[in-house]
């Protein structure tokens, strides 16, 4: 007959190493009974002072784990900080443009409004793989004893006090050419597009009677955002004035290409049938344009005041120099 | 956490590396895991038992502690021993624990360093 001692003793040396079952089974057999016989002198019957010193030892899992002298957890302090900051790393820059491209080649190959579902559900997926396997490559790590040579801490590491220059010359660089090749895009597919017609006259990719005045008018918000980031990088910051400035800039950019989308006028329809695009590609492409314009300018602009407010917020923070004392 | 959770944990932690140096000192005289548990227990050190045994056995398996089976009993129980390594061990952990005690008294008495 198999006893509650006999039951507890298995549940906790079946997980310890095979070697050394054997002996730690006897060991804790030969206590067990130790501590219940201590109770029967006292006057207990056996059945409650086996209970009660089965129950004093606790989980047996929780025992054979201080047996093994495993870690008694997935990712410990060594690596937690390692593994949290690559984590959150590769969930910021990786799910959102795979999903972006999956929704784009969705569209391009269906030609369907499946192509949003389409771009959230990769981006879903990477996510939980990017998770899942780092997750699990570090908690190997915590269970093979190696050094995996990860790149320690030094001071050289912290980051810069803000000075209030935390605008770089390398990002207005960045943004004044995407304006500038824009603009040249706008221009240039109108009076020189890829695309030629059977007689080789020119296709142009938008709507040439888009023209007047609406890509005129964003052609101006571009310019206007040239002079934004100049003054950006003139004050070393966004400040209200300037994010106010970037978010007029957005209006005339985002209103006129939403009002020419909305109502289909901002395609060329010959451009697409000379590229043998059907009808309802000709549709989504403009569904796409009016949600791509209205998010990127809605990041935008909000961008321009988060960072308008945590510069204006810095500025004005007290000044971390110790004080003399009197 | 209440405020007697954090005198609890407090304490645990204080006491933690007392458990070693009591077992390496008791078991200069050979004893078997419930028999040190009890007079860890007389003397003041209420350590479980589910963290004793296992703890015998890593001290074991560093060395600090030798083993071997009593089977003379009835029943035969597993008799652990302080080592000479144990020991030298226990005489550092001994003159460390002098040490803390020397500093807070120093601190107590609000020496002017």
């Amino acid at each position: 007959m198999t006893t509650l001692t006999d039951r507890y003793v298995h549940a906790t040396v079946r997980s310890v190493p095979e070697a050394r079952r054997d002996e730690i089974a006897r060991e804790l057999r030969a206590s067990i009974h130790d501590m219940v016989g201590d109770r029967l002198e006292n006057g207990e019957d056996h059945v409650t002072a086996e209970r009660a010193v089965l129950t004093e030892l606790g989980n047996p899992d929780r025992l054979a784990i201080q047996y093994t002298d495993r870690p008694n957890h997935l990712i410990g302090p060594r690596f937690f900080v390692t593994y949290q900051r690559l984590v959150l790393r590769l969930l910021l820059w990786i799910p959102v443009p795979i999903g972006v491209l999956a929704g784009v080649v969705d569209l391009v190959d269906s030609g369907s409004a499946s192509a949003i579902g389409e771009g959230i559900g990769a981006a879903v997926l990477v996510a939980l793989h990017i998770a899942f396997w780092t997750t699990l490559t570090f908690a190997i790590l915590e269970r093979v004893d190696v050094d995996p040579g990860l790149p320690g801490w030094s001071v050289d590491n912290l980051p810069e006090l803000p000075t209030g220059r935390d605008v770089s010359v390398a990002d207005t660089c960045a943004s004044v050419v995407m304006v500038v090749v824009m603009a040249a895009v706008l221009v240039g597919q109108h009076f020189r597009s890829w695309v030629e017609d059977g007689d080789g006259g020119n296709v142009p990719v938008l709507d040439p009677g888009a023209w007047q005045p609406w890509l005129l008018i964003v052609l101006g918000s571009l310019v206007l955002e040239l002079f934004i980031q100049l003054a950006v990088l003139r004050d070393g910051r966004w400040t209200m004035a300037t994010a106010t400035a970037n978010l007029v800039g957005g209006l005339l950019f985002a209103v006129p290409v939403v009002y020419l989308a909305a109502g289909e006028e901002l395609l060329n329809a010959e451009f697409f049938s000379q590229i043998g695009a059907n009808e309802r590609s000709f549709d989504l492409t403009h569904l796409g344009v009016l949600i791509g314009v209205v998010l990127t300018i809605a990041w935008d602009v909000g961008a321009g005041y988060v960072k308008a407010w945590r510069s204006e917020r810095l500025t004005s923070a007290p000044s971390s120099e110790p004080q003399a004392v009197r | 956490m209440t405020s007697d959770d954090v005198l609890r944990t407090h304490l645990q932690e204080l006491r933690r590396g007392t458990v070693v140096v009591a077992s390496l000192t008791a078991l200069k005289s050979p004893g078997y895991g419930y028999g040190l548990l009890q007079t860890l227990a007389r003397h003041g050190f209420n350590v479980d038992a589910n963290t004793l045994y296992p703890l015998l056995r890593r001290l074991e398996d560093q060395g600090l502690l030798t083993s071997e089976w009593n089977t003379e009993e009835s029943r035969p129980r597993k008799i652990y021993r302080t080592s000479p390594a144990g020991e030298k061990v226990l005489a550092l952990l001994l003159d460390d624990l002098d040490a803390v005690g020397a500093s807070l008294a120093s601190l107590t008495e609000g020496d002017p360093a």
